[in-house]
């Protein structure tokens, strides 16, 4: 059966473009409706006041399945990832076992098989993610991994890196760190400011990611290979890796989209929701955080979905988890964004940009979303096994309603 | 009844300075209470006060005790050193339990910054902070304020000098809110690395020469060495810390003033206090003592009131 979409306006990295009609099937896919014949039973779709763009596409997202499925398991992620609007997501490696021989892999392929959107896996870079032994690591490469790394830990062994990033050359893998040295965050709680001193937590400093990204430039230098900065969070990390970038190194980076939209502030009441990694810092953060998407400097924004479950977040703040879901929220979060950025140019950073990072082409894939649809993010809509937002519970602004990928299509809100 | 503005006492930074005149004088009020040599008032009875310790501590719980007890309110005591996430119960279990038994009031320590105000958000009852890990300790703050009204006639235009461990304590967070919120000066000095980086932000001049702070202020306020909150080494040794950061009479006797020293207790005798000052003249740490016991009253008295 076709569907016409009538009246859909195209957002891509160029720009927002006029609106017109398109038509998709199963058989050929999604094409402009240029004179072609229209068949009798195309159901048709007005999509004034929508936009489009080419699916999105998440660097960095917990999937909890194996071993805490209590949190997030692979049916919920599903929903959560169509329901933002992703048609790829990389998940991260930190299941219980980590995701690390091959059989794990083959696991994840199984259950995922029949999902819509397209499962990159990223494999554990070292056993149990301790940074310590490498994994079987071609192994994995030969079941389809090619992103490597500890997930939501930092390779912060030097050596590790460097073999890392030395053996991972062979089949053009690519190193995936969130990098920071763990020593100088040490019982780090929030990051390191005058609200820190005011609450009386424990901070990390920006330094901490800030000497862990410049020796690992360095090690890049010395070894080669490319390396993948994720969730960078510092005016100085930002300017590192331009620089690095202007040198013709084989470096990306991405951050995380609730990065851009709350700071150390917002951490005033002790809300665990707030506490996330890396930390909600400064304005002048987020400012030198949003110079590096313009200038091409930050490649993605990612949604660093981290759900966790009611008591890991309804406890002391010190004892509580890091991180706040990100899958449904995600559309509402760029929304927010969009005077400061324009659609083009988020629209780059979910799409274009990661697909670059990954070393993957276009793909005839689209998101169809309602930038104006207001809708209630509660225990009825929300789709993953946990609610730690600060926006649970709260009426949001933008929708998604229609994705199209691999040439199926589905109806997501309507 | 005088009404404060909230109906926890969670930290100073909640508080307005109204509250803490408010506090001031209904405390005057208690002291003369305590002096007396019938030291009960019935203004709480029928009220019920847990006392949930979370850490050690001996003087603070006294304190709370004793001013519980003096204005007849029924009082219950739960002490574990070991937080209660370890023992495998969560804290608002552990609380929730103590609530059934229709408990009005907690005055609860914890380790962790903003436990206080995590427990506020999730039970009924009226919360005191008595201490909230490197947070907040809004009662000593009072009464140390209380203590240098006392001493001195005013708090305002005073210069208060805190000296010692910064960064673990919680003690000199709520003094810097609380004497700021009264007009007085603060200076805080110490080893740098016992000094948050940020901590200029809140307003407050650093010096890291223990004698020029000596020389710049009307009252020392002196901390202790938090050992059992340095989880990992800060400085070389006690010894190198008593010789260049301890407080000792050759120092005082430098001074072209008289100064005003306080200690929260417990001391570390010899180590940032010796003996010679904490005993002497300069020194107003056992009235703080017995203003403690005045200034707890009047919180819990004027808390119950904003029930």
């Amino acid at each position: 059966m076709a569907i016409i979409f009538q009246s859909l306006a195209i957002i891509d990295p160029s720009g927002i473009k006029d609106p017109s009609d398109f038509i998709f099937d199963e058989q050929n896919g999604l094409r402009e409706l240029k004179g072609e014949n229209i068949p009798a039973d195309a159901v048709n779709i007005d999509c004034k006041g929508l936009y489009a763009s080419q699916g999105w596409v998440d660097l960095k997202c917990f999937n909890g399945e194996p071993g805490l499925e209590y949190k997030e398991d692979l049916e919920s992620l599903g929903q959560g990832l169509a329901k933002g609007g992703f048609v790829k997501a990389v998940l991260l490696p930190n299941t219980d076992p980590a995701i690390q021989t091959k059989s794990d892999v083959e696991f994840l392929k199984t259950r995922t098989k029949d999902f819509f959107s397209k499962i990159i896996i990223q494999g554990a870079l070292t056993k149990d993610t301790k940074g310590e032994d490498f994994t079987e690591i071609l192994d994995l490469a030969n079941s389809g991994v090619k992103v490597f790394g500890d997930g939501l830990k930092p390779l912060a062994n030097s050596d590790r890196l460097m073999k890392a990033l030395q053996y991972l050359q062979k089949f053009d893998g690519i190193v995936f760190d969130h990098s920071y040295d763990p020593l100088l965050a040490i019982f780090g709680q929030m990051h390191e400011g005058e609200a820190s001193t005011r609450l009386g937590m424990k901070g990390i400093p920006p330094l901490a990611e800030e000497v862990a990204i410049q020796k690992n430039i360095e090690i890049l230098k010395y070894t080669g290979g490319r390396l993948h900065f994720q969730t960078v969070s510092t005016i100085k990390s930002v300017k590192l890796i331009r620089e690095a970038k202007k040198e013709g190194l084989a470096v990306t980076a991405d951050v995380s989209l609730y990065q851009l939209l709350f700071s150390d502030e917002d951490l005033a009441t002790f809300d665990t929701n707030m506490k996330v990694k890396p930390p909600f810092r400064g304005e002048s953060e987020r400012e030198a955080l949003l110079g590096g998407l313009k200038d091409g400097t930050i490649d993605a924004i990612v949604s660093n979905h981290r759900p966790h479950d009611f008591d890991a977040k309804h406890i002391e703040f010190d004892f509580a988890g890091h991180g706040m879901l990100g899958l449904q929220t995600f559309l509402p979060g760029l929304i927010q964004l969009e005077k400061e950025l324009g659609w083009p140019l988020l629209i780059e950073k979910v799409t274009s940009g990661p697909n670059k990072v990954l070393g993957e082409s276009e793909d005839n894939s689209l998101v169809i979303f309602d930038p104006k649809k207001k809708w209630k993010f509660n225990s009825k809509t929300n789709t993953s096994k946990s609610n730690n937002s600060p926006w649970f519970g709260k009426e949001l602004t933008g929708q998604v309603k229609y994705l199209i990928n691999r040439n199926k299509y589905i109806k997501i809100n309507e | 009844m005088s009404q404060l503005s909230t109906r926890h006492l969670l930290g100073i930074k909640d508080i307005t300075e109204q509250d803490i005149h408010t506090i001031f004088d209904t405390a005057q009020n208690f002291k003369e209470v305590i002096n007396r040599p019938i030291k009960k008032v019935p203004s709480l009875r029928d009220i019920t006060i847990a006392n949930i310790f979370f850490e050690n501590s001996t003087r603070t719980k006294l304190s709370f005790e004793l001013a519980e007890k003096r204005l007849s309110a029924d009082v219950v005591n739960f002490s574990s050193s070991n937080s209660s996430v370890k023992k495998g119960e969560t804290l608002i279990d552990t609380v929730n339990n103590i609530l059934s038994m229709k408990v009005d009031m907690v005055v609860m320590r914890h380790s962790s910054p903003g436990a206080a105000h995590f427990l506020s958000r999730n039970i009924k009852a009226n919360i005191v902070n008595a201490g909230d890990g490197t947070h907040e300790h809004p009662t000593q703050a009072l009464l140390d304020a209380y203590s240098i009204r006392e001493k001195l006639g005013d708090v305002a235009g005073k210069k208060v000098a805190i000296i010692g461990d910064i960064l673990h304590s919680r003690v000199a967070l709520s003094n810097i809110f609380c004497l700021q919120k009264l007009g007085a000066e603060v200076m805080v000095c110490g080893p740098i690395t016992l000094l948050p980086k940020h901590i200029a932000s809140l307003g407050v001049k650093v010096e890291y020469d223990v004698q020029k702070a000596l020389e710049w202020c009307d009252v020392a306020n002196v901390l202790r060495i938090q050992l059992e909150r340095q989880q990992i080494k800060y400085f070389p040794s006690l010894r190198e810390y008593s010789l260049y950061y301890g407080i000792n009479r050759k120092m005082l006797d430098r001074l072209d003033k008289e100064i005003v020293i306080m200690h929260p207790g417990p001391i570390n005798r010899g180590v940032e206090l010796n003996s010679d000052v904490a005993d002497s003249e300069h020194s107003i740490i056992l009235h703080q003592v017995e203003n403690g016991v005045a200034v707890r009253m009047a919180v819990l008295y004027l808390l119950a009131g904003a029930k």
